[in-house]
């Protein structure tokens, strides 16, 4: 754990466990070296370690004591005001969840495990970098919630009955009902401009067993106006087994003697064909229908400034 | 009563009157007086005890005898740490990842976020090398060099960028680390050797694709290209008229070139002069095969 939250985890501690408040001084003298020297450097860093705990939702309250410390401010933490109930996670589920926090290292994450008793674990050998948006949190809580949305979105304003958050291929996306459009919808939760307004929860219901995974496809190349159009493609021999692998055994037409394949791919989406055309280099042609070749074609024809 | 409260670790005032029959001050001076001389079978070790909104606490204080609230952003990051763990292979043998969510999921008043993370064919394996610290023999697709090349490899950390795999690896050839794309991995075997472990830390955020030995190239994009910003990391950005200029890390030349073929139109090199004619030659290069097979 880093000096911060080390000094935060214990400061928690230390005032859950008091019994009466605490004024700054004996707070450092009780966390003995985790504060820096000197008055003013030791308030600042108390001052922070409030702030941020304050942003973790656990506010230290402060009172001005009487009597014989008369005009001292002391600091606690009402527990009861901040516990979770009902949440008792048994040492292995901890345990898994550390292990999965250890692989996604927000900062977020491991403040949340640190209030269920983990600890944040320093290495793990796979991890995932997750991209974080300030929309997310209360992105899910209103899918959650079944709150609805409203948000600008390229220009517009949209009214969304968000079903679920997805993560796939590094982007966040929010799908659910859209309300203008009468349909269901997917949107780009990074293309989401300003702030998003929440409705009341419970105020939609979700299909049952739905899955965001399937509701558009995982294949950008399907994503157009004809979702099953398709090209035949030759692939060397080099980038057959490649090829093969990504596509699937059925989508192989034809097997050539020297290795290479004839492999059916999805062109709805010809943005996303050409990538993966070209992401193949030389060691793929596209064999038809002619109208495919021929853009593939004219494509390169105009870019290397032929004819 | 000590015993009793002992073995129950928390017990409200109330209770505590009521059944050893004592006022609420006399109790409390029996708490303090134990909690500072101790008593048999506790005389070695002081007693914790306190009092706190009628709620009497002894015993061994765990900080966190109730987890304290998740707020919106933990809450939500610890649903998608656990969801993307669960993805992982081998994340959640005996179900405790999954029963830990459930009941995070039942906390935060459901669940919301699904992850889909699908990994290539010798991720998994790649994955226990890793943890076994043991020597692969690969067959791996080089980009650059545009063949396949063997070669042995200790993986030592694999992580997940923009949806791709990654493996940072001792390469045993080169003697270097290095980092290689795990679905460019077409065969893959143990060779029998187990190399000494080594922590090394996967990077985060953009860092590790500006290596500071790699070239880098000016692009401009028009608005239709404007996806290569969000797709690979940039050093920088500008907005121009007409689109936006980035600075993005040249991984090879035939990358790049491959890049500016899929643009066509909608990039335009600025910087390096030798590389501005470098989308024309490659289209040039694929337009041959067409031109040869009668376009």
């Amino acid at each position: 754990m880093s000096d911060a939250l080390e000094r935060i985890t214990n400061l928690v501690a230390l005032l859950l466990e008091s019994r009466s408040s605490l004024t700054a001084e004996q707070i450092a003298f009780a966390l003995e070296g985790q504060y820096p020297q000197g008055a003013v450097a030791q308030r600042g860093a108390f001052e922070r370690d409030k702030a941020l705990l304050r942003d973790m939702g656990v506010p230290i309250e402060s009172e001005v004591l009487g009597g014989d410390q008369a005009g001292r401010t002391a600091y606690r933490i009402d527990r009861a005001r901040y516990e979770l109930a009902d949440l008792r996670l048994t040492d292995d589920e901890r345990q898994a969840l550390q292990l999965a926090v250890a692989a996604v290292r927000s900062t977020d994450a491991q403040f949340g495990l640190l209030k269920l008793g983990g600890s944040a674990d320093a290495g793990a050998t796979v991890s995932a970098n997750v991209p974080t948006l300030d929309a997310l949190p209360v992105l899910r809580e209103a899918a959650a919630g079944r709150s609805e949305l409203r948000f600008d979105y390229r220009g517009t304003s949209r009214s969304l009955q968000p079903y679920s958050l997805l993560l796939r291929e590094g982007f966040w996306y929010v799908i659910g009902h859209d309300l203008q459009h009468g349909m269901l919808r997917t949107y780009r939760v990074d293309r989401i401009e300003g702030e998003v307004e929440v409705g009341d929860p419970g105020s939609f219901l979700r299909p049952d067993g739905f899955d965001p995974r399937t509701v558009f496809a995982s294949d950008p190349k399907e994503l157009g106006e004809e979702p099953t159009a398709r090209a035949a493609v030759l692939v060397d021999a080099v980038r057959a087994a490649f090829v093969e692998r990504e596509l699937g055994i059925d989508a192989v037409l034809a097997r050539r003697a020297d290795g290479g394949i004839e492999v059916q791919v999805a062109c709805a989406n010809v943005d996303a064909f050409r990538s993966w055309l070209f992401g193949l280099g030389t060691h793929a042609e596209v064999l038809g229908p002619p109208a495919v070749r021929a853009g593939v074609v004219a494509w390169l024809a105009a870019l290397a400034g032929v004819g | 009563m000590l015993p009793w409260l002992m073995e129950r670790g928390e017990a409200s005032v109330a209770e505590m009157t009521q059944r050893f029959e004592l006022t609420e001050s006399e109790l409390v001076k029996d708490l303090e007086l134990a909690a500072v001389c101790g008593l048999p079978p506790f005389v070695d070790e002081m007693i914790d005890v306190f009092i706190d909104e009628g709620m009497v606490y002894a015993g061994v204080p765990r900080v966190f005898t109730k987890p304290l609230r998740l707020t919106a952003p933990e809450g939500f990051a610890l649903l998608t740490a656990g969801r993307a763990a669960m993805e992982l292979p081998g994340a959640d043998t005996g179900g405790a990842l999954a029963r830990a969510l459930r009941k995070l999921a039942a906390v935060l008043g459901g669940d919301g976020v699904v992850v889909d993370m699908p990994q290539p064919p010798a991720a998994a394996d790649v994955i226990a090398a890793a943890n076994d610290t043991a020597r692969l023999r690969v067959q791996y697709w080089s980009a650059m060099r545009d063949e396949l090349t063997d070669r042995e490899v200790t993986p030592r950390a694999v992580f997940l960028d923009r949806g791709r795999w990654y493996m940072r690896a001792d390469d045993h050839a080169s003697g270097e680390e290095r980092t290689f794309r795990i679905d460019r991995i077409e065969q893959w075997e143990r060779t029998g050797v187990v190399d000494p472990p080594r922590t090394v830390k996967a990077p985060l955020g953009d860092d590790w694709f500006g290596d500071a030995d790699l070239p880098s190239v000016i692009l401009r994009l028009a608005p239709e290209a404007s996806w290569v910003a969000e797709r690979y990391p940039v050093r920088h950005r500008r907005p121009v008229p007409g689109g936006v200029e980035v600075e993005l890390t040249v991984a090879s030349e035939r990358w790049l070139g491959e890049l500016l073929v899929r643009l066509g139109a909608g990039a335009q090199v600025v910087e390096p002069e030798a590389w501005r004619g470098l989308g024309a030659r490659c289209a040039a290069e694929l337009l041959a095969r067409y031109e040869a097979s009668g376009s």
